[in-house]
């Protein structure tokens, strides 16, 4: 310093110097600031990395166990901890104690293999251990030194392994443990709060994912099963099949296909309420799973166990159809015994609020063979082959040939034919006679329906179930009410009697069964210009079956009306006596199949005798059908039976020969 | 306290009374002072030099942070004209300090101990503004709002009619707007 020097200059230089040192302290001081910044700033990209791929895994993964490997892994490498573990409820979404996932990341292997065969066999509970502790306080846990806890879960065996350190947290959704995730190292660690935070935002990550699968699951399941039984519905079925067809190809084996259809399912749904059919529905998916249970066991790849039926699958297709998917069958025997069981199964009663139900099923069979290209094909041939079995009786079971084709194809165009039927008017009436055995006169006529299909008259049985099945037999009865009313009248006014000519009418059970039938009735009748009396309607007992008391109140309607009322075939239905006192009737009329036999069955004599007794006791009058025979006639008047038609008199006629015929109305009654 | 309050403060002593007087400051307060913007320091280091400053000023402590505060505004508007550039005025500006806050300064100090405010209904010309904080530091924040109005060239009033330093339940600013400073005006100062 120049001797000049003021003491000012000293004084700044001393400044400045103080300055330097102050403004490098400071600067140092910034540094370590920002060093530290900068590994937080690491530290939190890291985590945020860990949280984010573990998030975009559980988005994409296909499976929840694919998503914890991929946690326990990435939180190995993220914290270096040597070990990770999953507990896992493997009956999700049910509640169910959790059980090793055998997810490991284990880099001590194989010095650890003795712990981890321990944990793979545990089941965990609440407070069992430190993973039980973390189950019960639904909390992260952190233990800093195994070998230092008293309680801490099998310490001498982590020990062995030489571990000392370990956390573990858990996943949950709502307030359910579904996994739980360990992690332990060869290290005693300090607990790491920031860490713990982390792992617990890892856990929510992991629930929503594990939460997300569990929907998505219920989702798929929901639309591959029936709500009412729980079985595969259609759409499953079809995959399942397709599957099972394919296999078989490959493998050189057949696979059948039973399709099972209720035969009243529709009375009992109609007669007692849906929610009675809808209970009937689950017995029957009981009962057929309880028969498929007992066949021999064949293991099904599908996903769905409580489908699966020792083997066969069975799925409900919708209304009182179910299927049965049968694989590895050698011979056609292997369906038709299971559809002997089911059928004998079916048959027997259900008990549906507090009533005796009956059912019984008829079941078609279809087996894969050469020239099936599709389940829907197989399906399709066993939905023939249980029509044929519905046609022949119900009840029964029955193997798909291919000429059920043909009468399938036949039966679509008589379905297509009769659905226009109606419009292009091509039903007609003819009219039998029914003559009071007395004296030979007609005292009025049955309408009987006849279908001109293509210029040729087809027969009632050939089309009536059809159009009964396809709910045409509403209208066309309708029709055939009026038609035959119509006539009735014009009859009455050519030939006017002390007594008038009567008609009557056939009812189908569909048709009685309507709400406003009566009104119908009533409408008929006043269209026509009829007193009621004139008309008789003729039902079937199975018109009053399901429901009696509402069958008796329609009944009782129809006779405050002024109807006469009959029962038509009696003898051949359910004849149920306890109702036919209740029932206002006219008239029974005896099935022509007694009369038939009259001559040389005593028992047929005997069952007419009885009906004659019956219906004289209660008033009712007697009608013999189908008397072709004076011999016939001969034994209807000894036991008194007032009336009869048939061949004998005369068949059923055109309404323009009934004209002619009642120009001398009496017929002749002996030889 | 942020590193920054320092180095403002050593400023504002700097520019007003010379860099001797704020090594004086220190070495009475026994503080080496290496301050770093980014850091955070404990608040007992600048209450002492804020004593001490008062001592030597012979001046009540709260009339140095009072100083302080307007003095340092001008400085704060030049190193973060960001927060101002949208403003003509005190009005506008300071119901945005919450957010400037919240938004910008918990970015650099991320744990810092920030006061909060809350505007209550007044009269048209008044801003009625309520100042949040544990560490009362109510006459540093009346500095700043004057500081403020420095910056914006504005004429205020600010009254503090309640003050929880006097045991009152809240410490309340009522500022009061009067017709713009002519532009060339000296700015004000201590």
């Amino acid at each position: 310093m120049p001797p000049d020097a003021s003491d000012s200059t000293i004084a700044q230089l001393a400044l400045l110097a103080r300055r330097v040192e102050r403004e490098h302290k400071a600067r140092l001081a910034a540094e370590v600031l920002a060093e530290q910044g900068l590994r937080e700033l690491y530290q939190a990209q890291q985590e945020l990395r860990l949280l984010v791929s573990i998030a975009d895994t559980a988005n994409h993964a296909s499976s929840i166990t694919e998503t914890l490997r991929f946690a326990v892994t990435s939180i190995c490498n993220h914290t270096g901890w040597e070990v990770g573990h999953v507990y896992l409820n493997h009956q999700l979404p049910a509640p169910s104690p959790l059980r090793s996932a055998r997810i490991w990341n284990d880099n001590l292997a194989p010095a650890f293999a003795e712990l981890r065969d321990f944990i793979e066999q545990r089941r965990l509970v609440a407070n069992d251990g430190w993973p039980g502790r973390v189950l019960a306080a639904r909390q992260p846990l952190w233990i800093r030194d195994l070998a230092a806890e008293r309680d801490a879960d099998c310490w001498e065996l982590r020990a062995a392994g030489q571990l000392r350190a370990t956390f573990a947290f858990p996943v949950i959704i709502g307030e359910e443990v579904v996994a739980l995730l360990e992690f332990s190292c060869t290290r005693v660690q300090d607990e790491d709060a920031s860490l713990l935070s982390l792992l617990s935002k890892v856990g929510v990550q992991l629930g929503r994912a594990v939460e997300r699968k569990i929907s998505q699951d219920k989702l798929l399941y929901d639309a591959t099963h029936d709500a009412l039984t729980g079985l595969p519905n259609r759409q499953h079925f079809r995959q399942l099949l397709t599957q099972a067809l394919l296999q078989a190809q490959q493998r050189n084996t057949q696979c059948a296909v039973l399709f099972i259809d209720l035969d009243h399912f529709k009375l009992v749904n109609d007669s007692m309420g849906h929610h009675a059919g809808d209970q009937l529905i689950i017995h029957v998916a009981q009962r057929v799973r309880s028969t498929l249970q007992r066949l021999e066991p064949i293991r099904h790849p599908d996903q769905y166990a409580q489908t699966l039926c020792g083997g066969a699958v069975v799925a409900r297709l919708g209304g009182d159809e179910f299927t049965v998917l049968l694989e590895n069958v050698t011979t056609e025997s292997v369906p038709l015994q299971a559809a002997e069981q089911i059928l004998e199964l079916l048959k027997q009663p259900f008990l549906i609020n507090g009533q005796e139900v009956y059912s019984g099923a008829s079941i078609g069979i279809a087996l894969s063979a050469p020239g099936y290209y599709s389940g829907d094909e197989i399906l399709r041939d066993a939905d023939l082959a249980m029509y044929q079995a519905k046609s022949r009786g119900k009840s029964r079971g029955k193997v798909f040939d291919r000429g059920m084709r043909d009468q399938a194809a036949k039966r679509l165009t008589i379905e297509s034919d009769l659905r226009r039927a109606l419009p292009r008017q091509e039903f007609l009436l003819n009219y039998q006679p029914i003559v009071a055995l007395d004296n030979g006169e007609i005292i009025g006529f049955e309408a009987l329906i006849r279908w001109r299909r293509a210029g040729v008259i087809v027969p009632p049985a050939d089309f009536i179930p059809i159009a009964d099945e396809l709910g045409l037999i509403i209208p066309i009865g309708h029709w055939v009410l009026e038609e035959a009313c119509r006539t009735l009248r014009d009859w009455q006014q050519h030939f006017p009697r002390q007594q008038p000519l009567t008609i009557s009418v056939n009812v189908s059970p569909r048709q009685f069964r309507q709400p406003n039938f009566v009104s119908q009735v009533r409408q008929a009748l006043h269209n026509a210009g009829i007193e009621p009396g004139a008309l008789t309607l003729e039902i079937t007992e199975s018109a009053t079956m399901g429901n009696p008391e509402r069958a008796i109140a329609t009944l009782l309607q129809l006779r405050d009306l002024g109807v006469k009322l009959s029962i038509d075939d009696f003898g051949t239905g359910y004849s149920s006596l306890s109702y036919l006192h209740r029932f206002p009737l006219h008239a029974l009329k005896i099935d022509r199949s007694f009369i038939a036999r009259i001559d040389g069955s005593f028992q047929s004599f005997q069952v007419v005798h009885s009906i004659m007794s019956l219906a004289n006791n209660l008033g009712i009058a007697v009608v013999a059908e189908g008397i072709e025979t004076i011999e016939q006639v001969g034994h209807l008047r000894a036991l008194l039976c007032q009336f009869g038609q048939g061949y004998h008199f005369s068949r059923p006629l055109p309404q323009a020969d009934v004209l002619q015929l009642l120009t001398r109305p009496v017929l002749c009654l002996t030889r | 306290m942020m590193g920054i309050v320092f180095n403002l403060l050593e400023a504002a002593v700097c520019r007003t009374y010379g860099e001797a007087r704020w090594y004086q400051l220190l070495d009475k307060a026994g503080l080496d002072g290496a301050y770093t913007s980014i850091g955070n320091y404990p608040d007992a280091e600048a209450f002492r030099i804020v004593g001490v400053a008062a001592e030597v000023l012979q001046l009540p402590p709260g009339e140095v942070l009072r100083w302080f505060g307007r003095e340092s505004m001008g400085m704060v508007a030049e190193r973060y004209s960001l927060f101002f550039t949208d403003h003509s005025s005190v009005r506008t500006f300071l119901p945005t300090i919450n957010r400037v806050h919240n938004d910008e300064v918990r970015k650099l100090y991320p744990g810092a101990l920030l006061p909060q405010f809350s505007f209550e209904d007044a009269p048209a010309d008044t801003l009625r503004m309520v100042y949040h904080s544990s560490r009362s530091l109510c006459d540093l924040a009346q500095g700043f709002i004057e500081g403020t109005a420095l910056v914006f060239k504005e004429q205020i009033t600010v009254e503090h009619p309640y003050c929880k330093l006097r045991g009152d339940h809240q410490c309340r600013f009522d500022i009061r707007f009067r017709e713009l400073m002519p532009a060339n005006s000296p700015l004000v100062q201590d």
